[in-house]
């Protein structure tokens, strides 16, 4: 968690300085979320992610310093600087990602398919937020994953904004949880800001994929921290809203828990959180050393032929 | 498919049907219901999975009934199937076929559209479509192998003609064989006239270049066979000896196919003397056969277009 929210946190200082353009999707104050996925995938499982993909990518074993030379528009990133940070491709880990809202779950809909045909045990997992799930790609795919009782899971990161349209604006039912029945899918929330609550989730959901008892949607409710984008005014949260919100920040409160059960001290994990914050600083500064890459090669990759 | 077990076929009625115009019959019973797949009429999913199936090492062939359908799925065509080898610097392909059906029979404005100058625009696709039975088959071969996705796309008009009555390529082998995507076909040599076509208006081209003859016009006939990639030093060595160039297209006149291969003719610095495009004129396709002549090349209006191109009106 705290890698995750430090790497975040180092997104975020290329962006006044505009070493990074564009929209940057950072997901600070969902880290909880990515965590509980962590540990329960190998590399033959898919992971399908969105433009808000860091985190998942971290989950997924993704590099941290191709995955930030990337994101810093570097020759040395993860896709050599033809992707961007919305973009993270790591086909030995089977992670991808894209910057179209709901697209990425019928590209783990052909994964779990693949799953069906090599007959081995793998899973796909796509990350969505709340604003994908209204998308046609996602009934889609979730109707064929059904159908076909694929080992599909489906974690969508409720964070209660599809950018500036509240869920409960844009949602015919209350919950996502409570859709999935008529996909033939398992369907739970969970308290996103609690990282045992998502892990439990995870992990029993990957165990009826796995069985093949078909796809699982787990809703795990959550909060942007920042807006949709870096730059984004985000006047349609209250000040109110967004101080109360964000004082419920699952880093702390898992702190709190492993001080709590006696797992670890708070000088302990100060310690640690300290060694984390010098790692990614070393990575960043070292990453803009790196070249960008050469305007030359702007017409390379568009055939592989 | 007997070759590479990692060749697949997803689509609506490619199963058990065997396609609506037949091309799969017979596959799903040789190769099982795992590798020819019948789906529900879901053509985002379709067309992701075969990211997803992609991105797993097989090599899909995707089946978009009809190309008009490609609106309700061609985002992940576009910004997934098109960019994602560019995306991943390399690192990841995308060896899929997308194979649907064009062109005019009638059938109205949203089932007879050509649309291979819009996949032609977007960057990363190839774009197929032949013009007789002999092509189809060896292009296939070659779009199934290839590594960079292939839109292919066959003419409906074509697809319900019997190989005996195609005047050209008829002659299909049993065993398996490629035609190269990329290097188009002179059906036909000539002097005074280099006409430019591809797909359903091959054959009609071929007829009006041979009542043409009898007028004294000599009619180069080249069958493009692609539109990416655009084979344009046979089209370029043609015009060279022609000095006039008629294009063909079934699909839309304005910026598609017709005003690339006269422009890229002029980056060449080709001397012409002569050019005339002959495609639909920026409408839709008509619902009743009398208005959709109008506006569809046909041996009439190729006719005219010949007899206008080379000053004999």
């Amino acid at each position: 968690m705290l890698w995750m929210r430090h790497f975040e946190l180092a997104c975020l200082e290329g962006v006044p300085t505009r070493e990074i353009h564009g929209e940057l999707h950072t997901g600070v104050g969902q880290e909880a979320i990515s965590a509980g996925m962590v540990g329960f995938l190998s590399k033959e499982d898919a992971m399908c992610s969105t433009h808000r993909n860091h985190m998942h990518a971290i989950a997924k074993g993704v590099d941290l310093r191709a995955m930030l030379a990337e994101i810093f528009e570097k020759s040395t990133g993860i896709c050599g600087g033809f992707g961007g940070h919305m973009h993270i491709f790591d086909p030995s880990l089977k992670f991808s990602a894209t910057g179209i809202v709901g697209a990425g779950v019928p590209v783990a809909l052909g994964h779990a398919y693949a799953a069906r045909l090599k007959g081995n045990q793998a899973v796909a997992v796509a990350v969505v937020g709340d604003g994908a799930v209204n998308t046609g790609a996602f009934h889609e795919a979730m109707n064929m994953a059904g159908a076909l009782s694929l080992p599909l899971v489906v974690v969508v990161e409720n964070n209660e904004w599809a950018i500036s349209v509240p869920f409960s604006a844009s949602s015919a039912t209350e919950t996502i949880a409570e859709r999935a029945p008529s996909w033939r899918a398992h369907g739970i929330r969970v308290n996103g800001l609690d990282v045992e609550e998502v892990a439990n989730a995870f992990e029993a959901a990957l165990a009826r994929a796995r069985s093949g008892k078909g796809p699982s949607i787990i809703e795990a409710m959550c909060y942007r921290f920042r807006g949709h984008f870096e730059g984004d005014a985000d006047m349609y949260r209250s000040k109110e809203e967004k101080e109360r919100r964000r004082s419920e920040d699952p880093l702390e409160r898992t702190k709190e828990t492993l001080v709590a059960r006696g797992l670890a001290t708070l000088e302990e994990l100060n310690e640690i959180e300290k060694s984390v914050v010098a790692s990614i600083s070393e990575m960043l500064a070292s990453v803009r050393k790196d070249p960008s890459p050469s305007g030359a090669d702007a017409t390379r990759y568009v055939f592989a032929e | 498919m007997e070759r590479d077990p990692q060749v697949l076929v997803i689509g609506e009625d490619v199963g058990g049907q065997g396609g609506v115009f037949g091309a799969t019959r017979g596959l799903q019973k040789k190769y099982g219901s795992g590798r020819v797949l019948d789906t529900p009429i879901s053509e985002s999913a379709i067309t992701g999975m075969g990211v997803g199936l992609a991105l797993e090492g097989y090599r899909p062939v995707l089946e978009i009934m009809f190309v008009d359908f490609i609106g309700v799925c061609l985002d992940q065509v576009y910004n997934a199937i098109a960019k994602n080898h560019y995306m991943s610097g390399g690192k990841v392909r995308m060896p899929i076929v997308i194979k649907t059906a064009g062109g005019c029979i009638g059938s109205g404005a949203q089932h007879s559209q050509c649309l291979w100058g819009l996949f032609a625009h977007l960057p990363g696709l190839k774009v197929v479509a032949p013009s007789n039975p002999y092509d189809a088959k060896g292009l296939m071969a070659s779009a199934v192998e290839s590594d960079d996705p292939v839109v292919f796309i066959e003419h409906k008009g074509l697809l319900l003609k019997r190989a005996e009555d195609f005047t050209f390529g008829s002659d299909v082998p049993a065993e398996r064989y490629t035609v190269p995507i990329g290097k188009a076909n002179v059906v036909r040599e000539g002097s005074d006239l280099t006409l430019v076509t591809l797909s359903g208006t091959v054959a009609p081209s071929v007829t009006a270049a041979e009542e043409a003859l009898k007028k004294g016009i000599s009619v180069e006939v080249i069958d493009l066979r692609s539109v990416v990639p655009l084979d344009m030093d046979t089209v370029a060595a043609s015009v060279k000896k022609t000095g006039k160039i008629l294009v063909v297209d079934e699909d839309y006149l304005s910026f598609g196919l017709s005003a690339e291969v006269v422009t890229r003719l002029l980056e060449r610095k080709i001397s012409i003397t002569s050019v005339k495009r002959l495609a639909v004129p920026d409408v839709p396709i008509p619902g009743a056969l009398s208005l959709e002549q109008e506006v569809v090349p046909n041996e009439r209006s190729i006719s005219a277009a010949i007899a206008e191109t080379v000053g004999k009106a």
